[in-house]
């Protein structure tokens, strides 16, 4: 029955990708329906697996030679993330059934959407290492090709084949990694090598654990490969909410989080990891601050978020991170896809066009600052429980410098959701005035995910104790759910996270009389508006190649006695070289 | 003098063919191009026969030998995997073909030699001696260098041909030369033979040499590479996906024939082909990344896919082992699938908006701006085609690579999982040039070509079809080739007595 | 007869075939230094086989030699004429259209 359900999972997407494209673009109507009958099966498919969840491979296809077996692993993390996968896709597909409205080319759109969530189930659920990668790739492929949905605009067709390139450069690593584990342990299974990481000599155990964390965080565009995702932001919405909120991105945690027990004795390693986490979390915060693009803003909060869930494992906080990837996920695809809703309905991403929305969109202005409200971090909202525990296991395990990082960044964190919320719902209206109202599809997906925001922290013991049962690498120690919850609410550290938040929302309330000290931070703002000089970089590497290939094509001189020199210069150099090596 | 068997049918057959078809071409006045097309088609798919009865021979009873006066033919697992692809793609390119030449004169011509390069082929995978190996790479040779000139009123066609055959001719004669030097050193040319008698002699070095540079030519790699970008290019669209998919890969065979036997005159030859592997990955990514024109573009990746194959042969030759060849041979396939799609769909827009319309430009990157809105079937065989030659997953590019890469890895050597690391690096490089065609296809407003393009034959669009379906095949079942790849890289270290 | 006076001629005619492409810019003389190649290879057989007591192989291996080289030429040649035909000159210089 188990392996019935993962393949349904799996297959039911990837299935209804097929179906949407096969009706073709003439029949918008049924390419929708069919897009979200496949899409809320697979989400009732993965669901149904989290009963049946355990640490054996359930499904098994044995391919043989250098493949070795495609075997699949329903364990407490796989159906979790799998879970989270669907039923965020599928609201996501809900959404699109307004967005989309109208759009030529639905084939294409949902195509890609159903094999990015099939795949991404894949991802999660696979116990094969090459199958783990293969899925990776999957995932960057459909990322590229539906943020370059809009092929006309340069700017998306640029922002895809970024995305595309960057992520593929850090899965060089982990590629490189499955490589060294193949070649040591003879076995693509993770669990063969979480059971005995010492079959690696420990300087090449040290090299998977970097190429791993090469990858992770180019997946999870933390730096310094963030650069990527801003540009991602060209997507239609619902990808965003989909694919560099809620799912994708969350790939590169998921990574660390499964090798963790192998990598954790790696020397340097958790500490590079709690670095990486803390950078991003800081810097991409700053970026959000004075961004004034609303997805853009957004993007960079996602990394910061995602530099939570980083340090949190670097930490060892598995349980924390997890949780608060749960949060996250609902909450960050809430406000991504209500901002989808203000940006559709006004025309513009730019916040300093928008202001005053609220009163004709008071749906969207409502699910938007319960977003917002749980991104900041504010009691009983889930992001408010998740986050505590990260902070305070950071507080518990890890250096105090990092600690301390991390809780300012979740002042700044809340200073940039108050102002988002300002600029655009409240306030004068400085561009648009007549915005209309967003569908009903819209409000159905927004709306489930608003409860779900005020709801999925109440999952934290059952999720913990799946974690638990079914992970038994990584000696989890889950408390119980009340227990976790009595834990934040006295924690010291809460009372203290808690009053950094309320600076931060007391900073955006008395942004005038404190404008002294915004114009003494200005160079930071300045510097955080170019990206701290990541995205300088990204372009000088790129321009070097360009001319280092421009440069190169004066060797195709398209005269025939220069050819007759390349026979030459290679018979000579070849003997040279044997006769050196003979 | 031994009687003919299956697998001398399948080299024969089209040899036979050839003459038949120019002559019916010539005979029929009125429907002559059509006859010969239809003549070429039927030969190859009779072809497949013995093709079929040869392989289960070859799997029930070990390996073939013919033996003709001084002709000495050797079917193993390699001549068949050679076979497969040449048949393989050269009959769906001969379908292909026929709509994209029918306005051409000579359509006889290209159909025969088309025929005959394809029996030639098969055979120089299965000659057993050297100076026979060196007769059917002539022969090769001499087939394509009409079918790339074929165009011979455009003034761009003719150069490609003549830096084609110039290259190709230097490249013979030292090949020569280098037959030559075994015959005086060993006084055989039987390639079993020359392995056992060939010693550690500067002559026979120097042989090897001259193989490596001479065969080398033809398998394009840095520097003789030179006559490629061009050949690849200007040649009609089918003969592109020929000379890519199925003719330096059929030099690539020659030249490890000829090394095979020479294995014990040096242990350098698999550090040799590694280095000429990161030399054609690197200088082919490069050249690829700022071309404006398809085929070119296309032709710059078959250099670096060619680096991809040389890697891995390089690190079995290196190694002793299986694997690296399995995954270069799997490669080979691959590559002949994707790139054969790629130059059949490139070259399906190129007829349908230029070719057809009597205009002889080159088909541009920009020429594909929203191609998928009117020619949905080519664009995504172009673009399945150019993300499965980037190496992205589920496509059958991805698994080949792949297996290369372990076996680099299974060495446990730094040096080879740094070249290994290099290639993969190569391969994200790759994506830089190919996703942008991908992107252009998908646009929604259509160039001004697209325009007025008129509308795809069927019978180009079947073969398109067909290696789409076998590219994303592959790629999610990559086992589905072992049999051909597996006992062929074993085969191939065979030959070099490992 | 000497067999080091052999590979001296061969290897002179060899590098005069060389010498000829890597200079000349005449489509001809390009088909002629290819010949020139050829014959130094010719040259090398017929020792080789002299050498190793194999001179009947060697001969029957120099015909078909001959002939598989008598048909390049005359591709080269037809080619060549061809471009004059297409082009206006045997220059291999203004062959370079194809470059990059």
């Amino acid at each position: 029955m188990t392996d019935i359900l993962i393949i349904l999972a799996i297959g039911l997407p990837w299935l209804g990708a097929l179906a949407v494209w096969l009706v073709g673009n003439k029949r918008p109507e049924q390419q929708h329906l069919l897009a979200v009958i496949f899409a809320v099966a697979a989400g009732l498919a993965a669901l149904l697996l989290i009963p049946s969840y355990s640490d054996a491979a359930e499904l098994k296809i044995e391919v043989g030679s250098v493949f070795g077996d495609f075997t699949f692993v329903p364990d407490g993390l796989g159906v979790f993330l799998a879970a989270v996968a669907t039923v965020v896709g599928s609201l996501a597909v809900i959404f699109s059934v307004d967005y989309m409205h109208g759009d030529a080319e639905l084939g294409r759109y949902y195509a890609l959407v159903l094999l990015f969530i099939g795949s991404m189930v894949g991802l999660v659920l696979t116990g094969s290492m090459l199958l783990l990668f293969i899925f990776w790739e999957m995932t960057a492929l459909c990322s590229y090709a539906l943020i370059s949905f809009y092929n006309d605009d340069p700017k998306a067709v640029e922002g895809g084949i970024k995305a595309l390139v960057i992520t593929s450069l850090g899965g060089v690593g982990m590629m490189i990694g499955a490589l060294i584990i193949y070649a040591y342990v003879g076995s693509y299974e993770i669990s063969d090598f979480l059971a005995d990481p010492e079959a690696l000599p420990s300087g090449v155990l040290g090299v998977v654990a970097f190429g791993f964390l090469a990858a992770a965080a180019a997946k999870s565009a933390q730096v310094p490969f963030h650069t990527w995702l801003p540009g991602a932001m060209e997507a239609p919405s619902p990808i965003s909410a989909l694919i560099h909120a809620a799912t994708m991105v969350n790939a590169g945690v998921y990574l660390l989080v499964r090798f963790y027990p192998a990598f954790e004795d790696v020397e340097g390693w958790t500490t590079a990891v709690i670095l990486v986490g803390l950078l991003s979390g800081l810097l991409s915060a700053l970026m959000a601050l004075v961004a004034q693009d609303l997805k853009r803003a957004l993007a960079y909060s996602t990394v910061s978020q995602l530099g939570y869930m980083v340090y949190a494992v670097g930490t060892g906080a598995i349980f924390a991170s997890q949780f608060h990837l749960l949060s996250h996920a609902v909450f960050k695809a809430l406000l991504f896809l209500s901002a989808g809703a203000v940006i559709h309905s006004v025309g513009t991403r730019d916040m300093r066009q928008m202001g005053g929305l609220g009163k004709q969109m008071p749906f969207m202005r409502n699910v938007f600052i319960v977003g917002a409200l749980a991104l900041a971090g504010l009691p009983i909202l889930n992001g408010f429980w998740s986050k505590e525990l990260v902070l305070e296991g950071g507080l518990e395990e890890g250096p105090v410098w990092a600690y301390a990082g991390m809780l300012i960044g979740a002042g700044i964190t809340a200073l940039y959701s108050f102002r988002m919320v300002w600029l655009v719902f409240f306030g004068e209206p400085r561009g648009t005035t007549h915005a209309h109202d967003a569908g009903q599809y819209m409000k159905l997906a927004t709306g489930i995910l608003a409860v779900g925001t005020f709801t999925t922290w109440l999952l934290a013991g059952v999720f913990g104790e799946l974690l638990e049962d079914s992970l038994p690498y990584h000696h989890l120690e889950v408390e119980t759910g009340t227990k976790i919850i009595e834990d934040v609410i006295t924690a010291p550290a809460t009372l203290v996270a808690l009053g950094v938040v309320a600076l931060g929302l007391l900073g955006w309330w008395f942004r005038k009389p404190l404008s002294g000290i915004a114009e003494a931070l200005s160079p930071v703002g300045d510097a955080a508006a170019n990206d701290f000089g990541f995205e300088a970089v990204n372009r000088q590497i790129v321009h070097w190649t360009k001319e280092a290939a421009t440069a190169l094509r004066a060797t195709q001189t398209g005269y025939l006695n220069w050819n007759v020199v390349g026979i030459i210069g290679g018979l000579i150099a070849v003997l040279v070289i044997l006769v050196l090596g003979a | 003098m031994d009687d003919m068997t299956a697998f001398t049918w399948m080299i024969v057959l089209p040899l036979l063919a050839s003459p038949a078809i120019y002559l019916l071409g010539r005979l029929f006045k009125e429907d002559g191009a059509r006859i010969a097309r239809w003549a070429a088609v039927a030969a190859l798919l009779i072809t497949w026969v013995p093709f079929a009865v040869a392989a289960s021979d070859l799997n029930e009873h070990g390996i073939q030998t013919y033996q003709h006066g001084s002709i000495m033919l050797r079917l193993d697992d390699l001549s068949l995997l050679l076979a497969a692809l040449v048949l393989g793609l050269g009959t769906l390119v001969t379908v292909y073909s026929g709509p994209y030449m029918a306005a051409e004169s000579d359509q006889e011509k290209y159909f025969a030699l088309l025929v005959a390069m394809i029996g030639v082929m098969i055979g120089l995978g299965c000659a057993g001696d050297l100076f026979n190996l060196w007769v059917w790479f002539e022969g090769m040779a001499i087939a394509s260098f009409f079918l790339v000139a074929f165009y011979r009123e455009q003034a761009a066609s003719l150069e490609a041909g003549i830096k084609y055959m110039v290259q190709s001719a230097v490249g013979s004669a030292l090949v020569l030369m280098g037959i030559a030097l075994v015959l005086a050193q060993t006084g055989t040319l039987d390639l079993v033979e020359i392995r056992n008698a060939a010693r550690d002699s500067d002559m026979l070095l120097a042989a090897g040499a001259l193989f490596t540079i001479g065969f080398g030519v033809k398998v394009a790699m840095v520097p003789m590479h030179t006559w490629l970008p061009d050949a690849h290019s200007q040649a009609p669209s089918g003969i592109s996906a020929m000379l890519s998919g199925v003719v330096i890969e059929a030099g690539l065979v020659a030249l490890l024939r000829s090394l095979g036997a020479l294995t014990g005159v040096s242990d350098s030859w698999g550090t040799l082909l590694m280095i000429f592997g990161a030399f054609n990955m690197l200088l082919g990514n490069l050249m690829a990344l700022r071309q404006t024109q398809v085929k070119r573009l296309l032709a710059y990746s078959s250099l670096s896919h060619m680096g991809y194959m040389l890697l891995g042969l390089g690190i079995a030759l290196y190694a002793k082992e299986t694997a690296g060849a399995q995954g270069s041979l799997f490669h080979m396939l691959n590559h002949g699938m994707m790139k054969g799609l790629a130059f059949l769909a490139a070259g399906g827009l190129l007829y349908t908006l230029h070719v057809s319309l009597g205009d002889h430009s080159p088909l541009t990157v920009s020429d594909l701006d929203g191609a998928a809105q009117k020619y949905p079937i080519t664009a995504l065989g172009l673009s399945l085609a150019v993300l499965g030659l980037g190496g992205l997953p589920p496509l059958a590019g991805f698994m080949s690579k792949w297996q290369i890469f372990v076996a680099g890895f299974e060495t446990k050597e730094t040096l080879i999982e740094l070249l290994v690391l290099f290639a993969a690096l190569n391969s994200v490089l790759s994506l830089a040039y190919y996703a942008p065609l991908v992107n252009a296809l998908y646009r929604r407003k259509p160039s001004k070509a697209v325009q007025k393009g008129q509308p795809m034959p069927v019978l180009m669009t079947v073969p398109m079809v067909i290696l789409s379906v076998a590219i994303v095949a592959v790629g999610v079942w990559p086992n589905l080739l072992d049999w051909l790849s597996g006992p062929a890289g074993d085969a191939l270290l065979a030959t070099f007595g490992f | 007869m000497n067999l080091d006076i052999l590979l001296v001629g061969v290897l002179a005619i060899f590098g005069i075939g060389l010498y000829g492409l890597l200079i000349t810019r005449n489509l001809i003389k390009v088909v002629v230094a290819l010949q020139i190649l050829v014959k130094a290879a010719l040259l090398a057989l017929v020792a080789a086989g002299e050498a190793s007591n194999q001179l009947n192989l060697s001969q029957s291996i120099a015909m078909t030699v001959i002939v598989a080289d008598t048909v390049v030429a005359v591709i080269g040649l037809a080619l060549a004429v061809q471009v004059k035909r297409v082009l206006g000159t045997f220059d291999t210089t203004l062959l370079s259209k194809l470059r990059g």
